[in-house]
């Protein structure tokens, strides 16, 4: 708006000049986007999206070129990409469950590591892609979160915030971000999930799962899930089903987190290690089988062979 | 950055007043009245139009304007700016939606058009809005109607009833008079056409009026219901001189007839 | 893998998008909406680069109807096709351009007929009476040259659009599983069950 009074006011071939200059190192000038909902992108001070890229002409192809670990095993940056994350809604809340594995190509660089970003008292977000975007923005988000509520006086709605991330990560398509994600929380509509990623994609659904192991998360999850599932149940599925990625799944294990978002915000359930609930089974805890999950546990003692009756006796 | 620190034409002057702001009030208390009124679950917006020239189309002078499906905004003082103004307002409510899904809150469009007139106030090169503004509306998933005002200099203020523009005042006083909380659908509209009435003498040609019933839902009363409106106010005000007729000459003659009494000879004792 | 149909008839205009969203094997949702309402009388189905055809698709909505709010009536639905080719021809020609497939259809209440266009990423425009995308268009294209008939009732113009799914659903390798579908007419935009 200053610029083009100026063009109003003085017309000179020196103000001409002058404006030019004026116009590269305009930063004190207050956009519209300090109050309006454009506030929906770029940080807090200044209204536009800053980050820094990497110093070389097609930064991109630099990080491809840096972080390829397929191709090349020595690469400089390994992206952690192993994961297993899954939620779901149910008529008790959303169930939020993780496994605790960072990979970096073949070599297990943690087992504690924690996917479920509390972004706030009833929102969560999961993690899967980079740990690095997922924990950078999903904690920026949070930040946001928070400025919302003091503007607006109310809580964001799971909606917008997904809606926000989504908005950010898309403004940096193709620029090598990776995050697959699901925002979970609870707002004035109930109880919500949406499935967030870095292509841009910004899906609402009940049931989600994300990462290398979700294809087994899911083998287990779709077949438990109903609408109706006791707290208990739902709990004991969202457990089962990490367990299952992470037995089935190199890149995902070690310990399963788990999350029950209610009304008043999300509940920390437990940590449960993957080799115990293979052979123990979660403990005392509510929804527990009482047995281990694992097949050879499961079923000791059952046997398929199907013998006549007189060997059987014999 | 240095840039230099006389662009702005908005300075203070030394005893704090901010004159291009104070002018601006002037130049809203020259445009024609709009009135505001909050029912039970009802908002009114009354404006008094302009008489239109013979040739002119009446169709192209609106003062009250949508922003989005459920927030109408009147405003008074410069029409010209409040085009611009309500153009801005239209954007940022589908740009709300387009980043946040949700639509606007009445309170968050009124904060970001208070924000728009404020940023006149105190950037370079540029003039405030010569306007204020009623917006009324209803929130996402609310029952409740809402009612604020603007103001050239940014100030933005929620209300039960409100005017702005030429005699502001005047109506104002009627309406601090008047209001009832909890009105019905016919008492809101009634009260507004009243409160207008105060001000616009030529009657219901004259008179606009928007009705908000509930999310999304908006009306503007054909001339016709306006004319009925204000036939039924005159009767009331008819009515009511009437009563007031009678009553004075009972009195009158109540007073006559003491006086009679009085300077009657009363008994001998 | 994505498909969207669409096909005129007497005084409407049929548009049917499957719902699924997918990433890599897994279908991530199976009743994801693909379709657009953009106005009283127009509808958009989308498809291509997944969060492009969301972040394009609400765009045009939004600007669809800020003309609407401004100018009291909405675009023609020839209008709003201009509008929407030209965005994508200018995005085309940017720093990130949107790979969006689109088959837009409106009745146009002024002239008191139907309109159909087919529209691709790369901003080609073409007004047609039948309009297919995705793998889908390499059956059902010669399947609507042979059975399209362009005064079919709606219940015909369905039976035509069951016949394309049926292919589809009988011949392509990775079919999806279920469509929504949406019908403009005169009285404006509704969904219907096939």
């Amino acid at each position: 708006m200053n610029s083009l009074a100026q063009r109003f006011s003085n017309n000179g071939p020196l103000a001409q000049i002058g404006k030019a200059t004026s116009l590269v190192s305009e930063d004190d000038d207050f956009s519209d986007a300090a109050w309006g909902s454009e506030a929906g992108f770029g940080s807090v001070a200044k209204g536009v999206p800053t980050f820094t890229v990497p110093n070389v002409p097609d930064p991109t192809a630099f990080l491809r070129l840096h972080t390829d670990d397929h191709a090349d095993p020595s690469c400089r940056i390994k992206i952690q990409h192993g994961t297993t994350t899954l939620a779901f809604r149910f008529q008790g809340g959303v169930i939020v469950a993780v496994d605790s594995r960072a990979t970096a190509g073949s070599y297990i660089a943690s087992g504690t590591v924690k996917k479920v970003i509390e972004i706030n008292p009833y929102l969560l977000g999961t993690m899967a892609g980079g740990a690095a975007d997922c924990q950078y923005w999903e904690t920026y988000l949070g930040m946001h979160c928070r400025l919302h509520e003091l503007r607006n006086k109310e809580r964001i709605s799971v909606s917008a915030a997904s809606k926000f991330l989504s908005n950010l990560v898309y403004s940096y398509k193709g620029m090598g971000l990776s995050m697959g994600t699901m925002i979970c929380g609870w707002d004035k509509t109930g109880p919500a999930i949406f499935y967030v990623d870095s292509d841009g994609t910004r899906l609402k659904g009940d049931l989600f799962s994300v990462g290398s192991g979700s294809t087994f998360a899911y083998g287990v999850l779709d077949q438990g899930y109903r609408w109706d599932l006791t707290d208990a149940e739902a709990q004991e599925l969202g457990r089962r089903s990490i367990y299952a990625a992470g037995h089935r799944d190199a890149f995902s294990g070690n310990t399963v987190n788990l999350y029950h978002v209610k009304e008043h915000g999300w509940d920390f359930i437990g940590n449960y290690d993957v080799n115990k609930l293979h052979y123990d089974g979660p403990g005392d805890v509510a929804g527990s089988p009482g047995h281990g999950y694992g097949y050879d546990v499961r079923t000791v003692g059952l046997s398929s062979a199907n013998p006549p009756a007189a060997a059987a006796s014999a | 950055m240095s840039r230099s620190y006389d662009r702005a034409l908005t300075v203070f002057s030394p005893d704090g007043h901010l004159f291009q702001v104070e002018y601006a009030l002037e130049a809203v208390r020259k445009g024609t009245c709009a009135v505001g009124v909050r029912g039970k679950d009802v908002v009114v917006l009354g404006v008094e139009k302009k008489s239109v020239l013979q040739l002119q189309d009446p169709r192209t002078v609106r003062k009250v304007a949508m922003l989005d499906d459920h927030v109408c905004l009147a405003f008074a003082g410069l029409t010209a700016d409040g085009r611009v103004l309500i153009d801005k307002a239209r954007i940022e409510c589908q740009s709300h939606r387009l980043t946040v899904e949700d639509p606007v809150t009445v309170e968050y469009i009124t904060r970001y058009i208070a924000g728009i007139q404020q940023k006149y106030t105190q950037s370079g090169g540029v003039r405030p809005f010569g306007i204020s503004t009623l917006i009324v509306g209803f929130d996402p998933h609310d029952s409740k109607p809402r009612l604020y005002q603007t103001e050239p200099s940014g100030i933005y203020s929620a209300w039960k009833a409100n005017a702005i523009g030429r005699s502001s005042k005047t109506v104002r006083e009627f309406l601090e008079k008047n209001h009832k909380d909890e009105l019905s659908r016919e008492d809101t509209i009634k009260l507004t056409v009243k409160s207008l009435l105060e001000v616009v003498q030529t009657g219901a040609k004259n008179i606009e009026i928007s009705v908000m019933e509930s999310y999304g839902k908006v009306t503007s009363l054909a001339l016709s219901e306006i004319e009925a409106i204000v036939a039924d106010i005159e009767k009331e005000k008819e009515a009511e001189a009437e009563r007031k007729r009678s009553r004075l000459a009972a009195t009158a003659a109540g007073q006559a007839a003491m006086s009679q009494r009085a300077t009657e000879p009363g008994p001998s004792s | 893998m994505e498909t969207s149909f669409a096909l005129t008839g007497k005084g409407y205009v049929i548009i049917a998008a499957d719902t699924t969203a997918a990433r890599s094997i897994v279908k991530m949702k199976v009743d994801e909406d693909k379709i657009k309402a953009l106005g009283p009388h127009l509808l958009m189905a989308y498809s291509g680069e997944p969060g492009d055809t969301v972040q394009f698709a609400e765009y045009v909505e939004r600007n669809i109807r800020l003309y609407q709010i401004r100018n009291t009536y909405s675009l023609r639905p020839s209008a709003a096709a201009s509008w929407v080719r030209r965005s994508l021809a200018e995005s085309l020609r940017s720093r990130h351009p949107y790979s969006v497939n689109l088959l837009l259809g409106g009745y146009d209440t002024a002239s008191y007929d139907p309109h159909l266009y087919w529209i691709d990423y790369l901003g080609t425009i073409s007004e047609v009476p039948f309009a297919a995308h995705g793998y889908g268009s390499y059956f059902a294209l010669s399947l609507l040259d042979r059975y399209h008939n362009p005064e079919a009732t709606l219940e015909e113009g369905l039976e035509t659009l069951k016949r394309c799914i049926d292919e589809v659903t009988k011949r392509l390798v990775v079919s999806p599983g279920k469509y929504k579908v949406k019908v403009v007419d005169k009285d404006g935009v509704r969904e219907v069950e096939i």
